[in-house]
């Protein structure tokens, strides 16, 4: 088995690995986040803590989950709240956390109503052993407007709450953002102007999942009515990964330091998360959907990538795809690439030719008596929509045409 | 020469395929398949590595568990193991595991993986006798452990009973493949050698802290009845001829294969493949209590071959075999040009110092013999599981073991 350093340096903290429960019903007790240590997760956030006066009442049930075809968990809504245990509870279970797993990274996420309650919640997490806080600007369902992702879009409001939890500790903090804002940057940068040292993003999007078609009734049904609600796992990862992109690539905000979190359940998505600049990433819905075991293949998978990348330390990997990914309107429009198809690889399906057809420029060609596609170049503009629904993967990109009176040279294109 | 022989009888899977498949399974909890494999392999967390996308790491799962991962993928009877309690029967039909594994070790191969890695020489040496599965794999387990291994083989090409099973279901190259992979982790091997003959049991006692012998059931038998008759030849020697000639050899277009078991199995359909026309084989047993692996049954079956269970074969008169039913009254003629005898194999352990009992060794516990410095594995040895080539690296996995604890490990 490769064995490969996977350890980080966020906000400070060391962590052996750069995998963490995110504040979710994933790390809700004591016993979650003792097994989630003992598998191999570096880092546990625990699920939200917040103040005493504010009680949790849950709805049942809570969960839907998109489907496509026959894969379930495209995309899952989530109606919980914040952590439902008592305050004492909590308390009690990060200081045993603490205790029994010193070399792994606990990082308490708290939630306040007011200045006077996040500067308490972050003195009282920083007494329990916490190496680190995460506020939580981004709930989406809430039953407070105080509270919850109504925080995270007012610049405001992040800053002085982010002040309220530095008076509270001196811990590294970071701020959980909600994607349900077109720009997340005015919020991120009140956040580090109050105090915080990273960002966390993404939280969940405001959702309605799916409709009974009978009942005319969103789901999750509760009590013959439902609400709008987070929406998580692999459907949100690239709304995820274009927030951190954006971010990363403000000026005010540069290096920030990040933890991504959507939709991350393979070593894949995990490296993608780091190469747009995440230093650590939390996971809910992957386990969820499959358990604490996943993590044993994102550690895994990403050493082997690091091998392959010839890197010693994860954190040569960070941001490193930030650079590569501009403006459209700085985007080299001057060729086109048109389809090599691979007749050898091709079943004689012509999904191409659908596609193509009603979705493109009727430029793939059917010829009827053979069953075969072709291209036609007078009329293709290289969009590749064929490459993309070919079940076989037998349509690639192939070669590559100048624009009239374009400068660019064909052979110093790079696909 | 035809070449169906040696093309394979069963397709691949591709990066897409093997995904399809891996996302079928259930990743349950207390996964069956992890608990029945002979050789310990946990094929819930290789396909669990593939649906999460870490083919690199499904390579390792596999190749650490199993140093003849990729024969097993291709000859291993998965009905009766992995596959026999998988939940996803529940729904549909079991996950195809050794297809998946078969994909992931032809990844291994394609990039050139290198996994298994020797630690440093513990001053101990170990001889082994004989190199198939169970000696492979012993010399893996031994050679892992720090042990310095060398195998003496009496035939001029390495890998046992494997260079038998047919090229269609076990290409030569992935059996080459997999021994490379053995000789680059330090393993000596000495072709053209036979303990007994050659070299005597107490010559390798002197080069060895230990020997283990690992001859398996090698030589075919014959039935008195067929004896001397010169259109009788037994299956292992016709399939080691077959494969050894890739296919090129000649046959009549009236086969007779009497037997009932995998070789025959491999016998009835390697004459298809090489085109005979009619193909029939009698069996002893009747189908309920059949032995053969029900792929491989179902495999000569959709090849065209007859099959006729429950007979015992009672004269034969150089053409004309003649059975009787075992339970009914039915009697049963059939005229080949040629009859093949898959009815069992045994073991030649002359010279080598031991007794057997049923075809196996029974003088001390498990992996022991009477001699402490001599061990025992592979067909000879008593196991639980069926003499297979993943029984055989079940052996070879635990004498390894057996030999350390005796030797005193480092």
């Amino acid at each position: 088995m490769i064995k490969k350093d996977l350890s980080i340096e966020f906000l400070g903290v060391h962590f052996e690995n750069p995998f963490c429960l995110s504040s979710s019903p994933v790390g809700n007790c004591y016993d979650m986040c003792k097994k989630a240590y003992e598998v191999g997760w570096g880092g546990v956030v625990f699920k939200t803590i917040g103040p005493k006066s504010y009680v949790i009442d849950e709805v049942s049930p809570r969960f839907d989950k998109l489907n496509k075809e026959n894969t379930p968990f495209v995309g899952f809504k989530n109606m919980e709240q914040i952590a439902e245990h008592s305050l004492e509870e909590n308390l009690r279970d990060l200081r045993r956390l603490k205790k029994e797993f010193p070399n792994k990274v606990l990082i308490a996420s708290i939630m306040g109503n007011d200045e006077q309650t996040w500067e308490d919640l972050a003195r009282m997490v920083d007494e329990a052993g916490a190496d680190m806080i995460e506020l939580n600007f981004s709930c989406p369902q809430m039953t407070s407007h105080a509270m919850g992702s109504d925080v995270g879009t007012n610049p405001e409001l992040c800053k002085k709450y982010c002040q309220a939890v530095k008076r509270g500790s001196k811990l590294p903090m970071m701020a959980k953002m909600t994607p349900n804002i077109t720009d997340m940057v005015p919020c991120a940068v009140a956040c580090l102007e109050g105090g915080a040292d990273g960002i966390a993003a993404i939280n969940t999007i405001k959702s309605i999942c799916n409709i009974d078609l009978d009942k005319k009734i969103g789901l999750p049904i509760v009590d013959g009515k439902s609400a709008i609600s987070g929406y998580s796992g692999k459907a949100v990862k690239p709304v995820a990964l274009r927030f951190i992109q954006q971010m990363r690539q403000d000026p005010r905000l540069k290096d920030l330091q990040v933890s991504g979190i959507g939709g991350i359940e393979t070593w894949e998505d995990a490296a993608e998360f780091i190469l747009v600049g995440a230093s650590t990433l939390q996971v809910t819905t992957g386990i969820m959907q499959y358990g604490y075991r996943i993590v044993e293949d994102m550690k895994n998978g990403l050493m082997h990538y690091m091998e392959e990348q010839g890197v010693d330390h994860l954190s040569e990997l960070v941001g490193l795809a930030n650079k590569n990914i501009i403006p459209a309107e700085n985007l080299n429009r001057d060729y086109i690439v048109r389809p090599d198809i691979d007749l050898n690889k091709c079943v004689k399906c012509g999904r191409c030719y659908i596609s193509c057809y009603d979705g493109g420029h009727q430029a793939i060609e059917w010829d009827a008596e053979k069953r075969e596609p072709s291209c036609n170049t007078d009329k293709c503009v290289g969009c590749l929509l064929c490459g993309h629904v070919c079940p076989v993967g037998a349509i690639k990109p192939g070669k590559i045409s100048i624009k009239p009176g374009r400068k660019t040279k064909a052979e110093d294109v790079r696909l | 020469m035809d070449s169906k022989y040696l093309k394979s009888l069963e397709p691949g899977f591709d990066p897409l395929t093997v995904c399809e498949e891996a996302s079928r399974c259930l990743l349950c909890l207390d996964a069956p398949c992890s608990k029945a494999c002979p050789a310990g392999t946990n094929p819930d967390k290789f396909i669990r590595s593939v649906r999460f996308r870490n083919f690199k790491g499904a390579a390792e799962i596999v190749r650490e568990n199993n140093a003849l991962g990729a024969i097993c993928a291709r000859v291993c009877p998965t009905e009766k193991y992995c596959q026999k309690g998988c939940s996803r029967s529940g729904i549909d039909r079991p996950i195809d595991i050794g297809r998946i594994q078969r994909y992931i070790t032809d990844y291994e191969e394609a990039v050139k993986m290198e996994i298994l890695k020797a630690p440093k020489d513990n001053g101990k040496s170990v001889g082994i006798v004989g190199s198939g599965p169970a000696a492979l794999q012993a010399a893996v387990s031994l050679r892992l452990l720090g042990y310095k291994v060398e195998v003496y083989e009496k035939e001029n090409v390495l890998g046992g009973m494997l260079r038998l099973i047919p090229e269609y279901r076990l290409p030569d190259r992935v059996v080459d493949h997999e021994i490379k992979r053995i000789e680059d982790l330090g393993v000596k091997f000495h072709k053209g050698v036979f303990v007994g003959k050659d070299k005597s049991l107490d010559d390798l006692k002197k080069a060895h802290d230990a020997v283990l012998l690992a001859p398996g059931y090698s030589y075919g038998k014959m039935l008195q009845l067929f004896e001397g008759h010169k259109n009788v030849v037994l299956a292992v020697d016709f399939l080691r001829e077959v494969k050894a000639k890739k296919g090129g050899v000649k046959v009549p277009n009236n086969v007779l294969v009497v037997g009932g078991g995998d070789v025959a199995m491999d016998v009835n359909a390697t004459m298809k493949l090489l085109g005979v026309e009619h193909v029939t084989d009698v069996v002893y047993e009747q189908f309920v209590e059949f032995k053969a692996s029900k792929k491989e049954l179902e495999g000569a079956q959709r090849l065209g071959v007859t099959i006729i269970d429950g007979y015992v074969p009672v004269s034969f008169d150089g053409k004309k075999a003649k059975f009787a039913h075992r339970v009914i009254k039915s009697e049963l003629e059939i005229e080949a040009d040629l009859v093949v005898l898959a009815v069992g194999q045994y073991p030649d352990v002359s010279g080598l110092g031991v007794e057997l009992v049923k075809g196996e060794v029974n003088e001390g516990a498990d992996y022991h013999t009477k001699d402490p410095k001599v061990f025992v594995c592979g067909d000879i040895a008593h196991s639980r599981f069926d003499k297979t080539v993943v029984g055989g690296v079940r052996t070879g996995k635990e004498v390894a073991l057996y030999i350390d604890a005796s030797l005193g490990g480092k």
